[in-house]
């Protein structure tokens, strides 16, 4: 089970629309230096939180179809290089979502927290319970992960999970 | 019923395995890209397998197309090594862009199930097939089991009614429609579109099909008919459907009109192509540059309608329009027609067939504050360069009315 019971981190809150461009500029294209795309990406969406990283690591709250645009996983890779534990949106585009649960990151739909959260807060995320502890421990309940994502998370990403379904066939 | 013909496609590829809402389903066709290809290449030959069918992958080096810098080249060199050592059949260098070459080659038909690693591998749904994009993992997984993990999308029927006008393309349809719907409109649905009257062009149903991801759609389609066939036998010398061609009833959760006699050309304001207008109500905007290309607007038709308004007259000393062929077929035979000649005769670049300026990759990189109106298909922020510089998107026609102008304008002021 590489999947914690927890999940906390400090908030990194992003909006609507917030697309793969913008996370991980493509003049930034690399394979040894995805986490520098992703600095550059916060640069250019004005991050509230100044730091580069954080002790606890980060917890992604975005908006609306959050990931739009393309597919390179670049995006996600230096998402997961520069320590994000779990992204919580109120709706993913869906390449970006297979791929972040692909490479081991947990996603949560939820639209109840966006506006109860700022830069640098930190939330804790129960994944068997269903809800996230907010900063004034309120809680805010997400959709159930369908069982197959949760498989896969269960697996560690998907390159583990084909190992273990080798196994099972 | 099924969930549209999308659905219908997933359940015939079905291999009887379920967790979830997902089911297990055979692959046809896997597109891969330079960049897109390196970056799962560590994992694979790591893993020890081997690709499950090799007859059935195109590799392509068209992002890094040739390479512009060491590290690119790096990149491009790690791909064509590990397709040349294992004796990969299908591996297209230089020859153009991934979705064009993907469509030109025999794969997609009718029915097929595509993927490609690349969000626009959607294109190859103006065949009447269900292709979509994944990230590299996810292809990684694909190409070791020849199967992938989907699931069942609502499906949008789209109509579309008349025929286009001359001053219309297909771009100005799916513009329209995103205008419309906005940028997440469509999530993870699929838009399964009908030519009632069978007089679309296939490069601008290319086009329509290219875009749907800028909705959050999983896939667009269309409904094979006449104009498809045409185009089959064209390409192949037969008409072949897909042996996993879908007949029957198809459940849609909401049918969408379109007139498009009425729709005006269209374009989409910086940052995003969903946020459309007429283009009569920018008419006069300044701009520096006008790119026709990509695979979205670099397609024969595309290049002959800017060639035919180009001809004989002057492209605006205020502005560079540089011109992409999407491949070197279109390239080839855009020379053949004398539109390449009609295009360099009105001051044109023509650039090698490629993704270049689109992703910002290299060539037509824009610098502070500069402004470009291009046939592509996303103008987010800092997309094809500095992020203070702005994108346009329109048609091809608008592109090279407008390059003629130096500034914004409707085709049809210069038809």
């Amino acid at each position: 089970m590489a999947l914690p019971e927890i999940i906390s981190g400090r908030v990194w809150k992003l909006g609507d629309h917030v697309n793969t461009d913008l996370l991980h500029p493509p003049s930034h294209f690399s394979l040894e230096r995805v986490k520098e795309g992703i600095v550059e990406g916060r640069l250019r969406l004005g991050s509230g939180v100044k730091e580069d990283s954080s002790d606890q690591g980060w917890i992604i709250v975005a908006g609306e179809n959050f990931g739009c645009g393309s597919s390179r996983e670049t995006s996600v890779r230096g998402l997961s290089a520069f320590g994000v534990k779990g992204v919580v949106a109120g709706s993913f585009a869906r390449i970006f979502m297979r791929s972040l649960i692909n490479i081991g990151i947990p996603v949560f739909e939820t639209r109840e927290i966006q506006k109860n959260v700022k830069d640098g807060d930190l939330i804790r995320i129960f994944l068997t319970e269903g809800w996230i502890e907010g900063p004034d421990s309120k809680q805010f309940s997400f959709s159930p992960l369908d069982p197959h994502l949760k498989k896969i998370l269960e697996a560690g990403g998907l390159v583990s999970y084909l190992q273990c379904e080798k196994h099972e066939i | 019923m099924a969930k549209g013909i999308t659905g219908k496609i997933i359940e015939k590829h079905a291999d009887g395995r379920r967790e979830g809402e997902y089911v297990s389903t055979r692959v046809d066709f896997i597109l891969v890209h330079d960049p897109t290809f390196a970056i799962l290449l560590p994992e694979l030959k790591e893993s020890g397998k081997e690709i499950w069918d090799k007859d059935k992958i195109l590799v392509t080096v068209d992002h890094f197309s040739p390479p512009a810098s060491i590290e690119r080249a790096n990149i491009v060199r790690e791909v064509l090594s590990y397709a040349k050592e294992k004796k990969l059949p299908h591996l297209a260098v230089h020859q153009g862009i991934c979705h064009q070459l993907m469509v030109e080659g025999p794969w997609l038909k009718p029915g097929t199930l595509a993927l490609g690693a690349d969000s626009h591998t959607v294109t190859g749904g103006a065949l009447g097939c269900l292709a979509t994009g994944l990230g590299s993992t996810d292809i990684l997984y694909s190409l070791i089991t020849g199967k992938t993990w989907l699931k069942s999308p609502e499906a949008v029927r789209i109509d579309l009614r008349e025929k286009l006008p001359s001053y219309l393309m297909g771009k100005d349809v799916i513009l329209d429609l995103l205008g419309r719907y906005g940028e997440g409109g469509f999530l993870y649905r699929a838009m399964e579109f009908y030519d009632m009257d069978e007089v679309i062009p296939m490069d601008d149903r290319f086009a329509i099909c290219n875009m749907v991801v800028e909705g959050g759609a999983k896939n667009g389609l269309f409904w094979p008919d006449r104009v498809t066939e045409n185009y089959l036998i064209e390409r192949d010398g037969h008409l072949g459907r897909s042996a996993n061609w879908v007949e029957g009833d198809f459940e849609y959760s909401s049918k969408i009109e379109v007139d498009l006699s009425k729709i005006k050309p269209k374009i989409a304001l910086p940052h995003s192509p969903a946020q459309v207008i007429d283009v009569e109500e920018i008419r006069g905007e300044t701009i520096d540059q006008v790119f026709i290309g990509s695979c979205t607007g670099g397609r024969l038709r595309d290049i002959e309608l800017a060639a035919r308004l180009l001809r004989g007259r002057k492209v605006s000393r205020d502005v560079t329009l540089l011109v992409t062929p999407a491949s070197q077929k279109i390239y080839q035979k855009a020379i053949e027609k004398g539109y390449i000649s009609a295009i360099i005769g009105a001051g044109g670049v023509v650039l090698n067939p490629s993704c270049g300026p689109c992703g910002g990759i290299d060539k037509g990189i824009l610098g502070r504050e500069e402004k470009c109106l291009s046939t592509s298909n996303r103008n987010f922020k800092g997309r094809m360069g500095d992020p203070s510089s702005k994108v346009f998107l329109s048609s091809p026609l608008t592109a090279a009315a407008s390059a003629l102008a130096g500034k914004i304008i409707d085709p049809r002021e210069v038809m």
